[in-house]
């Protein structure tokens, strides 16, 4: 009995961390550009796809490709944010939602198009190995993936609080107009932000290819979660939506274990429900970040 | 139930996917029709025989697969001196691009018998479309051969052939494969949620007990897994030895690793699907490796299908898979019935596959090595196969009389 419970907590935990890269991204993008980014889980697609190709054409390991998926998917959200977001600020929330709709729906069929809807995936030495500890098994790839995911996270807090350009991004995120005045270039702070978002939402992909199959819908399975971490987590706030995550990782598993593995999200939503009928603004309200 | 897990996808996926290959579909149906075109007849005139499949929709990549074998078969039998009875004539192919859907599929099978009056056809793949065919071609008296495996097609016609297994055979091959791994099989179903899953196990759960099998855990999850490896604790908690996953491929994805990952030392048997086909050990990969699955034919069954098979793969650079063998068989069937009949007309055809009793040659090439049709169009001697990936191939393992290789135990 312990040890399936230990078993349940792992495995939630361990997929909390790659919903925690993809929340991130999501809350990090609404805290400071204030648009909620639908195209987020199409940019994991995206970085699952770089490292499905690196590893197919040119052997290379799906952990490393994370070093050409993060700074590719950084570029892509810089444009983005150039080219698209930059001519929706300020016009309302409907073209904000229609542009990063319209870009996921686009992202979607384009990858449809070019890639099938076939389900990829990469083998690799670590796949389908685990460490036992007694009865619990820890599966190394999704470990491997916690641990970067983890670390991400933390370098993403040491940046946003001990660097010039993270201090003025938090400072955007809570008064844009009194960030200008102070004579921050909001539009380069913004790029940042969207390139941070999307180059964590490629890392998450990396992360994800060793265990995960690919296709061109993979991206909607953990977009779910991750909104619903991003509220619970209080809109905006890094760590909250990390911590909550994890915990929703957690819910999940343990919903499926001991309520029905057609309840684990039931379990999440029902956890979603009570923290906006108790605390309306997430759990970590405030400005801890 | 074969084709149930392709039809268990999810809608959207389907729309986006035909949004897309329509533009694509609209180039194939043009030079589809170019190929449909009857020749000009030499010695004799040819016989149009009909094949309605979905060359283009969610179904395509199979459909293709499909026309590729009736294109070969036909060729096999014109090569061979056509009908005799006929003064050789020659077999003359034409296809109909049904689409995946099935208003599409009632007007080209519509158009097909009205404009080509074809001696017989064969189709559809899918059995929610070859069900729709088969009720025109029986309103127009064409006799209609297909491997899809719904029962229903077994209901109320006269003019509807299944010379293959049926659904209903399918759950009980599949209980009775997990007594290759274990005298006291212990069984654990996960199914997605889903009707196509709901249905599917509550079949393995009936039949369970009549065939000595121990269903330790039934559970249902919601598809679209992110983790299978809580689903996968359960089933390790459950003791069983076997495991029938009813899912879609990326869920069967996840569950495979995962179980790996545990190393959990449990069969797996998904069933029949999408699976038995060379797309998915292409796409999926060595994760395939032993995995079971129930079939109604395999390419290695006889050597008759073993030949086929040679002709194909050097051909298409890949193996033959179920259905695209088994319509090749039919053509022959299809052959056999207009020499005996000496006759294109429908109706005499029609007879004279009722009548049919063939156990050799490729009109036999079909696991039970024979076939005799019964009243309701079903073949009397049909059987499933069990098959499991072995080294990228897909070997026949069940039943004893039909394996061709041991069971690779995992």
């Amino acid at each position: 009995m312990i040890e399936t419970l230990a078993q349940a907590v792992v495995n939630g935990l361990l997929i909390g961390g790659i919903y925690a890269l993809v929340s991130i991204g999501v809350t990090l993008i609404f805290g400071v550009v204030k648009i909620v980014n639908f195209a987020q889980g199409e940019f994991v697609m995206i970085g699952m796809y770089i490292s499905f190709f690196l590893a197919t054409y040119f052997g290379i390991d799906p952990l490393l490709s994370l070093f050409i998926s993060m700074p590719v998917l950084f570029v892509v959200g810089v444009l983005i944010q150039h080219f698209l977001i930059r001519r929706v600020l300020g016009l309302g929330d409907m073209p904000q939602i229609f542009l990063t709709f319209a870009l996921s729906l686009l992202l979607v069929n384009v990858a449809l198009l070019l890639f099938t809807a076939n389900y990829r995936t990469v083998e690799t030495s670590y796949s389908e190995t685990a460490i036992h500890l007694g009865a619990v098994y820890v599966p190394v790839a999704k470990l491997i993936a916690f641990v970067v995911a983890m670390a991400l996270s933390g370098t993403l807090w040491v940046f946003l609080h001990s660097t010039d350009l993270g201090k003025a991004m938090r400072a955007a995120a809570q008064n844009r107009d009194v960030t200008m005045l102070m004579g921050i270039n909001p539009d380069r702070v913004f790029a940042v932000a969207v390139g941070v978002a999307l180059a964590l939402a490629g890392a998450a992909g990396s992360l994800l290819m060793p265990f995960y199959p690919a296709y061109p819908m993979v991206g909607q399975v953990f977009v779910l979660m991750a909104f619903v971490a991003v509220v619970l987590g209080t809109l905006g706030n890094v760590t909250g939506a990390l911590i909550a995550s994890l915990m929703m990782g957690v819910a999940e598993s343990l919903g499926i274990q001991f309520v029905g593995a057609d309840s684990g999200l039931i379990v999440v939503f029902l956890m979603l429900l009570l923290t906006l009928a108790l605390r309306p603004s997430g759990l970590f309200g405030g400005w801890t970040r | 139930m074969e084709k149930s897990q392709s039809q268990g996808m999810r809608k959207r996926q389907r729309r986006r996917d035909f949004l897309i290959k329509t533009a694509g579909g609209a180039v194939a149906a043009g030079a589809l029709a170019k190929l449909g075109m009857p020749r000009l007849a030499r010695a004799a005139e040819p016989v149009n025989i009909g094949g309605l499949y979905p060359v283009t929709g969610s179904f395509a990549q199979i459909g293709q697969g499909c026309v590729n074998a009736a294109k070969l078969a036909v060729q096999m039998v014109n090569e061979a001196g056509g009908i005799k009875s006929l003064g050789g004539a020659k077999l003359n192919l034409i296809i109909s691009d049904v689409q995946s859907d099935t208003t599409v599929t009632r007007t080209e099978t519509d158009r097909l018998i009205s404009s080509y009056k074809p001696a017989a056809i064969h189709g559809c793949f899918a059995s929610a479309l070859t069900l729709i065919a088969s009720e025109v071609a029986e309103r127009a008296k064409v006799p209609l051969l297909t491997g899809s495996s719904s029962d229903q097609l077994n209901k109320g016609r006269h003019y509807t052939f299944t010379p293959f297994s049926r659904a209903s055979q399918f759950a009980l091959a599949q209980l009775q494969m997990s007594k290759l791994v274990s005298d006291k099989p212990k069984v654990a179903v996960v199914f997605e949620n889903t009707a196509f899953g709901t249905s599917t196990s509550n079949g393995l759960r009936e039949q369970a007990p009549g065939e000595g099998v121990e269903i330790v855990l039934f559970e249902p999850y919601s598809a679209g897994l992110t983790d299978a490896g809580p689903l996968i604790n359960k089933v390790r908690a459950s003791g069983a030895n076997m495991l029938f996953p009813v899912s879609y491929l990326n869920d069967l994805i996840l569950i495979i690793r995962a179980i790996k990952q545990g190393g959990l030392q449990v069969a797996i048997n998904g069933g029949s699907g999408g699976f038995v086909i060379p797309d998915f050990y292409k796409n999926v990969g060595s994760v395939a490796e032993g995995l079971l699955g129930v079939a109604h034919w395999n390419h290695d069954i006889n050597a008759d299908a073993q030949k086929v098979n040679a002709a194909y793969q050097k051909q298409y650079g890949e193996f033959l898979f179920e259905y695209a063998g088994g319509l090749v068989a039919q053509t022959f069937m299809i052959a056999d019935a207009l020499e005996r009949a000496a006759s294109t007309d429908p109706q005499k055809v029609s007879d004279a596959i009722a009548s049919l009793d063939v156990s050799q040659g490729y009109a036999a090439m079909c696991p039970g090595g024979r076939v005799k049709f019964g009243p309701d169009g079903k073949n009397i001697y049909a059987h499933p196969v069990g098959v499991q990936w072995q080294r990228g191939d897909l070997a026949t393992v069940f039943p004893k009389d039909d394996a061709r290789a041991p069971l690779l135990k995992s």
